[in-house]
């Protein structure tokens, strides 16, 4: 009987996994082995295998200094991430009661969600342009600067710029799920919570966080994977520069296939990235999933 | 009986003549693809078919992000396609993949062949020398001014040279007045603003195959480091900041506003200016010269080829010429933005006869000082250049690097 029931499982789970396998595992082993042929566009006659020699050049490249552009990459992610949960997480509770024009307040809040990531690029390109750009002026106008500043072309403020932007645009995601977390609240509890003299911060940390960890884990995991996977706005705003002050891993790997036409090394940063979300992936879950076996 | 017989008779032959005239389905793939001129082409297209009942033509249009790809995909897997649109940046890639159908036996009986401009001649032939293509669309720079602005200064007089371009931008550059002059390129391909500035200070370069490629380069020229020095001097002084971010968008509107009266760009640009800004309010002048009396003229263009495995090559052919011939080219052209291919469209088309495309006809006319050259396409060299040149730039505007630096990078990239 537990026989049967086992093959049946697989003859059920087969057409989901055929199909997996066809569209999702094989292109990514096709593009995983590419990261390890000579694959340009410019000759597509001969593309010997070439060892690791795609990850030694993008290391070795000095005009895209690697580890410059993996560190763009981690504040990146880890900016936007912290910016947008705790702004969304907000949004979400003071969304959770009802209250006039509860309605149109939150589509007004998860419209950025709705639109795409280069066209929030292009109009946070002219929100921030050096020139004419909005805020410059609105500073000018308040009479706190007498020049514009150029926030996009100068790397101090470059990568703020494409960050505010990017928080902007991920804050209704972490409003959306939380909020319909904070939903699946009961009452009781935190009736319960004041009748034992519980303030809002207490009742906070020690009931509704808990209760909707799960969706909290699940959110931060995806949005940081998602952010990495993220070039959009980058690619609108900057393309990666200047000077590779925006660089990262994603938008590199975009110029390697677009610009240079290399197949290879934009293979291979792929393969980078996934084996960085990957090992980020496993280390997030061990770690989230052990502080729960010890609450 | 008889009457019948003659009746059986002529329907078998008006059958068999139908069937004869089959319908020929010809796919066209387009790169450049916006959807004005996707709704021009289509036109185009259906007065072809009109004329020719026997032959459709099913047009794909990409969108323009993905294009180039598309384009490479269907080639290299050898999927029905008859015609292709082929570019400067595809052209060499598409003959190493033996894409392309040399098309030398229909140049031969062409008689436009005989009208082509010499750079649009060039063009058709820019690999091998041998003609891969037919050009429908060429891309040269001139200088676009506000003589209004100008005027604010007492500048009455047109820069003729680079050196006085530079002065004039340095001139009435007022940043508390948010006022500069040149409307500079940071972003995409900008080796083709620095080299109007720094090659053009080698006297060398004139007699170079290339501007510059792995064969001859003149980055540790000294003049070429002036040329630089005068480029960067000129966005030290004479640019807005935030031009190390600009982009095409950027400098069309910072040349609208006045903000940067001076800018250097393709014939496409002109109907976005006369909408913009009004055809009368902005002139379009011949490009600066370099201190030897020259400036270096780099071509883009687009075109037509046929792949190398397309079963209908006659009648790609047929409609290639059709479609590239002085009259239709010289519609496509008026209404798309770039420069004609024949040299006889400027005396037929009452559009280009229109004074902002004098100064283009001026430069393609005088090819002793506006040298035709362009970069090495055909290099393996060639295709991570933009981007790097574009970090590079930014970094030596930046003061990330010296110029010294900077130059000695460039030459190690070509040399080594």
């Amino acid at each position: 009987m537990q026989k049967r029931g086992q093959r049946y499982f697989f003859l059920i789970m087969l057409p989901a996994f055929a199909l997996l396998t066809l569209f999702i595992y094989y292109p990514i082993f096709q593009g995983a082995v590419i990261a390890f042929q000579r694959y340009t566009l410019f000759d597509l006659t001969s593309t010997p295998f070439i060892g690791l020699d795609n990850f030694k050049a993008i290391i070795r490249d000095i005009n895209f200094p690697f580890f410059q552009i993996l560190l763009n990459t981690v504040i990146w992610i880890g900016v936007s991430l912290v910016f947008q949960f705790v702004l969304g997480f907000a949004l979400a509770l003071l969304m959770r009661k009802p209250f006039r024009g509860r309605g149109l307040y939150s589509s007004l809040v998860f419209y950025p969600w709705a639109l795409s990531g280069f066209a929030i690029g292009l109009v946070w390109a002219w929100v921030f342009n050096g020139q004419f750009g909005m805020i410059n002026d609105i500073l000018i106008r308040l009479g706190l600067i007498k020049m514009p500043i150029g926030f996009l072309s100068d790397p101090r403020y470059a990568m703020m710029s494409v960050l505010i932007a990017n928080i902007w645009y991920g804050i209704p995601f972490f409003a959306i799920m939380l909020l319909a977390a904070l939903q699946s609240v009961p009452e009781e509890l935190m009736e319960a919570g004041k009748i034992d003299g519980a303030g809002p911060v207490r009742r906070l940390f020690s009931i509704t966080i808990p209760y909707i960890k799960p969706t909290i884990i699940s959110t931060t995991l995806l949005r940081t994977m998602w952010i990495m996977n993220f070039p959009d706005i980058i690619y609108a705003m900057t393309g990666g520069g200047p000077s590779n002050a925006t660089n990262i891993l994603a938008t590199q790997m975009i110029n390697k296939t677009l610009k240079f036409y290399d197949y290879g090394q934009g293979s291979a940063f792929g393969v980078i990235i996934m084996a960085l979300l990957f090992s980020y992936a496993i280390f997030y879950l061990y770690l989230t999933s052990e502080k729960e076996e010890l609450l | 009986m008889k009457r019948s017989l003659i009746l059986l008779v002529a329907f078998t032959l008006l059958f068999s003549a139908a069937a004869s005239a089959q319908t020929i389905t010809l796919n066209m793939l387009e790169v450049i693809t916006s959807p004005e001129r996707t709704a021009l082409l289509n036109t185009l297209i259906a007065e072809y078919e009109a004329l020719n009942p026997n032959i459709k033509i099913n047009l794909i249009s990409p969108p323009y992000e993905q294009s180039d790809q598309k384009a490479t995909l269907m080639l290299n897997t050898n999927q029905p396609l008859d015609i292709v649109e082929v570019r400067d940046y595809t052209v060499k890639q598409f003959v190493n993949n033996n894409k392309l159908t040399d098309l030398t036996p229909y140049f031969e009986n062409w008689p436009g062949a005989q009208t082509l401009s010499p750079v649009a001649d060039a063009s058709a032939r820019i690999v091998d020398g041998i003609p891969y293509l037919v050009p429908h669309g060429i891309f040269i720079k001139a200088l676009f001014v506000r003589p209004d602005v100008l005027e604010k200064y007492g500048i009455t007089e047109m820069p003729e040279t680079v050196d006085e371009l530079v002065e004039m931008c340095i001139q009435i550059t007022d940043p508390a007045k948010n006022q500069y002059g040149f409307a500079w390129r940071g972003r995409g391909p900008t080796m083709k603003y620095s080299d109007l500035f720094a090659s053009v200070y080698v006297k060398e370069v004139a007699d170079a195959e290339f501007i510059y490629s792995e064969d001859e380069e003149f980055f540790l020229h000294p003049d070429y480091k002036k040329g630089m020095e005068a480029y960067i001097r000129l966005y030290k002084e004479g640019t807005p900041p935030d031009g190390v971010n600009w982009g095409f968008n950027e400098q069309v509107n910072g040349f609208v506003a006045g903000t940067t009266p001076f800018l250097i760009q393709d014939p496409d640009t002109i109907p976005l200016l006369n909408s913009m800004l009004g055809e009368d309010n902005y002139i379009v002048i011949p490009l600066p010269v370099g201190p030897h009396g020259f400036t270096v003229i780099d071509y883009g263009f687009g075109g037509w080829g046929i792949p190398s495995y397309s079963k209908y090559k006659d009648e790609s052919w047929d409609f290639i010429s059709w479609i590239t011939s002085a009259e239709k080219n010289g519609y496509f052209a008026e209404h798309w933005g770039p420069l004609p291919v024949h040299t006889t469209t400027f005396e037929i088309n009452d559009h280009f006869q229109g004074k902002h495309y004098q100064a283009y006809a001026y430069e393609m006319a005088n090819p002793d000082v506006y040298l035709l050259k362009t970069y090495p396409l055909a290099s393996p060299k060639w295709p991570a250049w933009s981007a790097s040149h574009e970090t590079d730039i930014q970094s030596v505007l930046l003061g990330t690097i010296t110029l010294d630096q900077l130059l000695q990078k460039w030459h190690d990239y070509w040399t080594k």
